[in-house]
């Protein structure tokens, strides 16, 4: 880990949970922290931002220890899930509002705010009040205002989840793509697993206070280091894995594998690489999805995604997995 | 909510509280607690019970109690009788005259005491305007009407400064009700008043609890409507005897053992009915119910609503236009803008007029006063309660504190400090102003405590992460959202002072001169037309407080 970047060790604890989390993201990095609700994410970032107080704990921001630093002085900018956009300031005065606390002419504001509204492709809007704007306009006018105090770190806690799912594919585009215009390190909260997935450099796994997984999205998705972050990220098929002991040992736990990894025996040949098999398994439902099919299927009792190029012609197909696409967990229940 | 620790640890939000809490520390607490004190020391100056014993083991004491318990509770039931019709015809028909009624009964709110007793002599004096009419239409010699100066022309006078209140909670609750146990009754063969009765009523029974206690509150503390109305020892409530003891025989122990009496009685009522106003909150009326179409109204339900019509504008309008009328006009001068010339010091003053427009002008001018230092007060505290954790319900308690008291009692404190020190006019009117503000704050920290809270925090935190300290987040991004709440916190403070009669005349030496006390002086030397231009001014100025802030929790306080 370079030491420029955010590292954190955070230790709080409420009535709800408590936290205890650590972990660290390189300069220029977009990391998105996922988990489930209550799983501490937004309250990770309000210690990071310095609205809440730690316990315990520190936090380095490209080699500065802003643990006992105020918040206004942290240099670290958050946009909330409500935007929080102030009702009485035009657009332009809510973004120009960090620029007057440092002092910025008049001229210079001016310019940095149509700069600033060019960049989120919001030209023209100077004038306007935030409840003549949409949810992806407000959202977009306060991306805007937390990049015009020039921060070292951006925060973003949900920023997406008030919109429609078309808006959000849309806006998480963006979002990418000003962070890559503006290099800002950024820290990212969201419960769609998808949404961290397409844009984040990576990913960061929370539940109940506690950091379980943090690396490339790649790696999260392919080799996941607990039944949970394996469940939480990307569709799964879970089985126990005594089903599978072929006289080696008693295996306990589970087996785990991706939908895509299992493939469907209509027209491809046999699989020749070790694999396990699982034969006449019924197709309770076929979805399609432009592509592809996706079949919902049940073996022996236990539910099995996968997806066909072709639809299925009989209730029953046989499936084979890759033994080395396979997972094991010890710990996991199906 | 767990960011409030962090703006706790702020300590900018804290320190808004400061001037408020000095305020009140300094400006009502020791007045009180020198006041009070003076209750447990005896003529020798030492230590005693003796004060507290002689009062309350005196009969005529005995009986100004139970007079004051009685009048109230008098007072009280006719309001509920008036206003529970009132209640009944609103939330059982639809009729044209529903919104006037209820703007109505919204005026009273707005209206100080010393407003209606004028009003009160004026139309329902032997001489005023409804003895007039009555005569002249039904040609007789005499005045039909005698009640003024006397027990039933307190209780009315009550009725008709309080009936609003209970109408208008009442109503305001009704209409909130779910209204398909009404159609249900009806559909099992109930008639409308039966339903009333056995249906409607039990479920407005907390919301008449609570405006009754509200009222009771208000009839226990009454000053100025008995101070004139009431005419002589015979009808002498608890205030008027703390006054009396205080300012006219000089036995302040005596007045400070009556004050215990009265702020025990008063907190009492006050708790009573903070809880059965969270009673309220958390019943059926606020959430969201279906309300019918109210039924049109049939021969006798056209009868009553005109009736009922007739009455409020009688009750309510009546007595404030006389006022205005007879500032203008009477029947041996016709009309002349004599009073209102004198008024201006545009001719030579009689007596009392002379003093007229310094009157004017210094209410004026304290007015002013008060409402700036309420309001910037006022938003501090309320502010500093809204963002913290720890000792919120604490420190609002202590911003409501000196509603607990009576006005009366809070001049009492003010001339015993005042009659201490060397006092010479600006010290006098200093207090006024502080009294007022005393009085005031409550007010305003009611009507600021819900607008603050309606700002999210996320907007201050918005603006810290963006560099902004505490401070300058406070005035820059969560100040210029309450403006509006501020101009009528503003407005209120200002009518309440404006209108501040209790204290004021507790208080005061013949050097202060307000509004209020040269009405009362003109109506003691029986200059009513003056006493009613005077009136009219104090009309005016409530009238803005109505329109400006158009309902209830209006200024209104005995």
């Amino acid at each position: 880990m370079h030491n420029s970047g955010l590292a954190c060790t955070l230790n709080a604890s409420y009535d709800e949970f408590t936290l205890n989390a650590e972990f660290a993201i390189e300069e220029g990095e977009l990391a998105c922290i996922i988990g489930p609700s209550g799983c501490g994410k937004s309250t990770t970032l309000q210690l990071i931002a310095g609205l809440l107080p730690l316990t315990e704990g520190s936090i380095t921001l490209h080699g500065n220890d802003l643990t006992s630093v105020p918040v206004h002085h942290r240099q670290i900018a958050m946009v909330f899930q409500e935007y929080a956009l102030f009702p009485h300031m035009s657009v332009a005065e809510n973004i120009a509002y960090p620029l007057k606390l440092r002092h910025v002419k008049k001229s210079e504001r001016t310019k940095r705010v149509a700069q600033l509204l060019s960049l989120v492709s919001l030209e023209g809007y100077e004038k306007r009040k935030s409840d003549e704007l949409s949810g992806g306009e407000k959202q977009r006018v306060a991306l805007a205002r937390a990049l015009s105090s020039d921060p070292q770190l951006l925060l973003l806690d949900e920023p997406l989840s008030a919109l429609d799912a078309k808006l959000r594919k849309h806006l998480r585009e963006e979002i990418r793509r000003i962070h890559d215009e503006t290099g800002i390190t950024t820290l990212y909260v969201t419960h769609d697993q998808e949404e961290a997935l397409s844009i984040a450099d990576r990913i960061i796994v929370m539940r109940d206070g506690t950091v379980m997984q943090s690396g490339k999205a790649e790696e999260v998705y392919h080799a996941p280091n607990s039944l949970f972050v394996a469940t939480f990220i990307g569709d799964g098929n879970t089985l126990p894995a005594h089903l599978f002991a072929d006289g080696e040992e008693e295996r306990s736990g589970v087996v785990f594998f991706r939908p895509e990894e299992a493939t469907v025996q209509i027209t491809v040949p046999g699989e020749h690489l070790p694999h396990l098999a699982f034969n006449e398994a019924t197709v309770e439902s076929c979805e399609f999805q432009g592509g592809r099919y996706r079949l919902h299927t049940r073996w022996q009792g236990y539910p099995i995604i996968c997806y066909s190029e072709r639809r299925p012609k009989g209730k029953s197909i046989n499936l084979t997995v890759r033994k080395k696409d396979l997972l094991y967990f010890e710990d996991g229940n199906v | 909510m767990r960011s409030r620790a962090e703006m706790e640890r702020s300590g900018f939000y804290q320190r808004l509280a400061l001037p408020a809490l000095v305020v009140i520390t300094l400006f009502f607490l020791v007045p009180l607690l020198i006041t009070l004190s003076s209750a447990f020391i005896d003529e020798g100056g030492s230590l005693s019970l003796a004060p507290i014993i002689s009062v309350f083991s005196n009969p005529y004491i005995h009986r100004i109690m139970r007079f004051t318990l009685i009048q109230a509770a008098i007072s009280t039931l006719a309001s509920l009788v008036v206003a529970l019709a009132g209640a009944y015809l609103l939330s059982t028909y639809s009729f044209r005259f529903k919104r006037l009624i209820l703007a109505l009964s919204a005026v009273p709110f707005v209206i100080p005491s010393i407003l209606v007793v004028l009003g009160f002599v004026i139309f329902f004096g032997n001489n005023g305007f409804l003895n007039t009419a009555l005569m002249n239409i039904f040609s007789l010699s005499e005045p039909p009407i005698r009640i003024l100066y006397s027990y039933k022309a307190i209780i009315l006078a009550h009725t008709f400064y309080n009936f609003p209140i209970i109408m208008n909670l009442v109503a305001t609750y009704a209409m909130h009700l779910d209204r398909r146990l009404e159609a249900v009754s009806y559909t099992l063969g109930a008639s409308k008043a039966k339903t009333f009765f056995s249906v409607t009523l039990p479920r407005l029974l907390p919301a008449i609890i609570s405006a009754s206690s509200l009222v009771f509150l208000f009839c226990f503390s009454s000053f100025a409507i008995i101070l004139v109305l009431g005419g002589g020892p015979r009808y002498t409530t608890m205030e008027v005897e703390i006054y009396r003891q205080a300012r006219m025989m000089g036995n302040t122990g005596a007045a400070a053992a009556l004050s215990l009496f009265s702020i025990a009685v008063t907190s009492l009522l006050l708790v009573a009915y903070n809880r059965s106003q969270r009673r309220l909150s958390k019943s059926e009326a606020y959430r969201e119910p279906l309300s019918l179409e109210k039924r049109p109204a049939g021969l006798v339900g056209r009868v009553l609503a005109v009736l009922y019509t007739i009455i409020t504008l009688l009750f309510v309008l009546a007595p404030i236009i006389s006022v205005i009328v007879r500032s203008v006009y009477s029947s041996s001068t016709g009309f002349t803008l004599k009073w209102y010339r004198q008024l201006l010091n545009l001719e030579r003053a009689t007596s009392h007029m002379g003093s007229a427009l310094t009157a004017l002008t210094n209410s004026l001018l304290i007015a002013l006063a008060v409402s700036l230092l309420a309001v910037i007060l006022g938003t501090g505290l309320a502010a500093s309660i809204e963002r913290r954790k720890r000792s919120r319900g604490a420190l609002e308690l202590l911003g409501m504190l000196s509603m607990t008291v009576s006005s009366v009692i809070i001049g009492l404190g003010y001339f015993l400090i005042s009659s201490r020190l060397r006092g010479n006019a600006s010290l006098s009117y200093t207090l006024v102003v502080l009294a007022h503000l005393v009085i005031a704050l409550p007010f305003v920290l009611r009507v600021m405590l819900p607008e603050y809270r309606k700002i999210p925090l996320s907007y201050a935190h918005s603006a810290w992460t963006l560099g902004s300290t505490p401070g300058h987040a406070f005035f820059s991004v969560e100040l210029p959202l309450l403006k509006s709440a501020m101009v009528s916190a503003a407005i209120f403070a200002f009518a309440i002072s404006m209108g501040e009669f209790n204290a004021t005349l507790t208080l005061s030496s013949s050097t202060i001169i307000t509004l209020p006390i040269v009405m009362y002086r003109l109506i003691g030397s029986y200059n009513y037309q003056g006493a009613c231009a005077l009136g009219t001014i104090l009309i005016a100025v409530s009238a803005v407080v109505f329109i400006a802030t158009g309902t209830a929790k209006g200024t209104h306080h005995a």
